[in-house]
């Protein structure tokens, strides 16, 4: 369970750095993630190849931010068994030959599968650059600049920042639980009632406690704490230059270009 | 329950974005003209990061050997009540989609729509409330919790099924998906269901103040069943219209007819190979739709290949450019005498 603390903010972690991804403007970057993201949702179902030339962006922000690739694909592979599961429907039910590779014929399913599969990749991978590039109070800071309510933006940094907090507190009931059975896997359902309620009412009583701590504070003060920072020429390039081109390899099919090219001196 | 980013189509990931995003302005404006707003919010955020606390808590299945964890969403909707409950959900699900890779950006409105809105804007109030309505005893606040986590669930799986259909990314058809989907979440929701029964009748024996605080000043009542219907039949109504909006496009349509002239007015330069390479380009502009490679199934082997070493060259060449990069960065943080990093 602490490992699994630690993995939470992980990622965090990452996004106190200062490279040229890091210092681009985080409304920017949200928007471009978003943009991209829909891109790519949007090739079609055996788009495959043309889908290629997109994993550019993703490959050439992890490089720039020194992001490591071993912990994001980590996390990308957690993400993947839903994709998996929805996307053997199409590896059963689409037997369609697309081509034929040698002796072997490959199905249309199996390649609107790859193309899921793929899909599911890139817009993970968006998300987690996003996050590990971008530390939360300017995620926070650029929901402010999106006009969304103080107490919405409130909300969702104290959620995280409690997480750990209250993780903490389950891992050692957890742990105290377990050293009173007797080598036992996991919570007895019986047991589920009063162990979680015991934690509910611990959480609430401690809300309770941090509710007062902030109003000793000065809680509701109009919050001015976000950096208004605007967004620069060399953020607008950069929205320019990954939309566009992202555009451009979802109107052009550049591999299948490419093909043609080569096949032109290799008949 | 997590829905995927790539499961989705734009139109239906952002039409549900805008649903979800309506439902917590609402709920934003509902909570804050509660006199209790401010007292409200420390509370609302600890409660979301106690569900990703309880969601870390595995339980055994009797008999099974397996193990789960519980969603937490009619159990917040019972404490905190119905939009505050929502609101949480909608952050405790931003921040899955944004740190736990669970979910995904586009697909945040689906997921804030099945397992937000479903729940603490529809189910609690139309089933829940008045459930307990008799009184917060154990067996009232048992039926209710099964019976609300159950058709909660059902209508989430529902709307996963509805969204991954209309989205047409899978070849799953509507009624086998529905199939699969229900009754893994009818046994989902009975376990859940009986779990939230017994977190509730524990929080309600120790400290009855938790539970009733939301429950028993209902002597206004917050959102009347016409209202909850006309909400319902909004959102209907949305859902449809999007849905039909989504029949008639047909964007592959566009992406094909954009690809051939793109790709027949790049060689044009040429005039001694163009009849040659039209009739290679004729086959290649197939390749990016596969449906029409497959209408004439018997083509040639080898053109038909088309894109493989293309793409091959690509991925390589994206692999390539993203090693150099990083190698010449880490060079110039050696080659810094402090190496600031």
């Amino acid at each position: 369970m602490k490992s699994k603390i630690r993995e939470i903010y992980s990622l965090e972690q990452l996004s106190g750095r200062d490279t040229s991804i890091h210092q681009l403007h985080p409304l920017i970057k949200l928007i471009t993630s978003l943009g991209f993201i829909i891109i790519v949702v949007s090739f079609g179902r055996y788009s495959l190849i043309p889908m290629i030339p997109m994993v550019f962006y993703p490959t050439i922000v992890m490089a720039l931010s020194e992001t490591p690739y071993g912990l994001l694909l980590k996390r990308c592979a957690l993400a993947l068994p839903f994709c998996l599961l929805a996307g053997i429907s199409n590896l059963i039910l689409d037997t369609g030959a697309a081509f034929t590779l040698g002796s072997l014929s490959i199905s249309l399913g199996f390649f609107s599968f790859l193309t899921l599969l793929f899909k599911a990749y890139l817009s993970v991978i968006t998300v987690l650059l996003l996050v590990a590039t971008t530390p939360i109070s300017d995620i926070a800071g650029a929901m402010k600049r999106l006009k969304i309510p103080d107490l919405f933006i409130t909300l969702f940094e104290m959620t995280y920042r409690y997480i750990g907090i209250l993780m903490e507190e389950a891992s050692s009931m957890a742990l105290a639980y377990r050293l009173r059975s007797h080598e036992q896997k996991g919570i007895v359902l019986n047991h589920m009632g009063s162990f979680v309620g015991q934690l509910l009412i611990r959480s609430f009583d401690r809300a309770e406690r941090i509710y007062q701590a902030m109003k000793l504070r000065g809680y509701p003060a109009s919050q001015k704490g976000f950096a208004e920072k605007k967004a620069s020429a060399r953020d607008i390039l950069y929205l320019i230059i990954v939309l566009g081109s992202s555009l451009i390899f979802r109107f052009l099919n550049i591999p299948g270009t490419m093909n043609n090219f080569i096949e032109r001196f290799i008949p | 329950m997590h829905m995927a980013d790539a499961l989705l189509s734009p139109a239906v990931g952002l039409s549900m974005g805008a649903v979800s995003a309506g439902a917590m302005a609402l709920s934003v404006s509902k909570i804050k003209k509660d006199d209790l707003s401010d007292k409200k919010v420390p509370l609302m955020a600890v409660a979301g990061a106690f569900v990703f606390a309880a969601q870390m808590i595995n339980f055994t299945i009797p008999a099974t050997g397996s193990s789960g964890h519980i969603g937490g969403g009619m159990l917040l909707a019972a404490l905190l009540g119905g939009y505050p409950s929502f609101l949480t959900l909608s952050v405790v699900l931003i921040i899955q989609a944004l740190f736990f890779a669970d979910g995904g950006l586009l697909a945040l409105g689906c997921n804030i729509f099945n397992m937000g809105v479903i729940p603490c804007l529809l189910v609690y109030p139309l089933v829940f409330k008045p459930l307990m309505k008799r009184g917060p005893s154990y067996k009232n606040l048992t039926l209710a919790s099964v019976l609300s986590v159950v058709i909660g669930l059902q209508l989430g799986a529902l709307g996963v099924v509805l969204e991954t259909t209309a989205s047409g990314v899978t070849e799953l058809p509507f009624s086998a998906f529905l199939m699969m989907m229900q009754p893994i979440h009818l046994a989902i929701g009975l376990v859940e269901g009986v779990i939230t029964a017994a977190i509730l009748s524990f929080v309600y024996s120790m400290r009855p103040d938790l539970i009733e605080a939301e429950l028993i000043p209902s002597s206004k009542p917050r959102l009347s069943f016409k209202k909850a219907l006309a909400l319902l039949a909004i959102a209907t109504i949305l859902t449809g219209g999007v849905l039909s909006l989504y029949a008639s496009e047909h964007p592959d349509g566009l992406e094909w007819s954009i690809e051939r002239v793109a790709g027949t007015s790049e060689l044009t330069s040429d005039e001694a190979l163009h009849d040659k390479m039209g009739a290679i380009q004729e086959k290649t502009a197939l390749m990016p739709d596969y449906d029409f490679a497959a209408e004439n199934n018997s083509s040639i082997p080898g053109t038909s290949l088309a894109g493989l070493i293309g793409g091959g060259l690509t991925f390589l060449l994206a692999g390539i450019t993203g090693y150099l990069l990083s190698r010449f960065k880490k060079r110039r943080v050696n080659a810094s005498p402090l190496g600031e990093n």
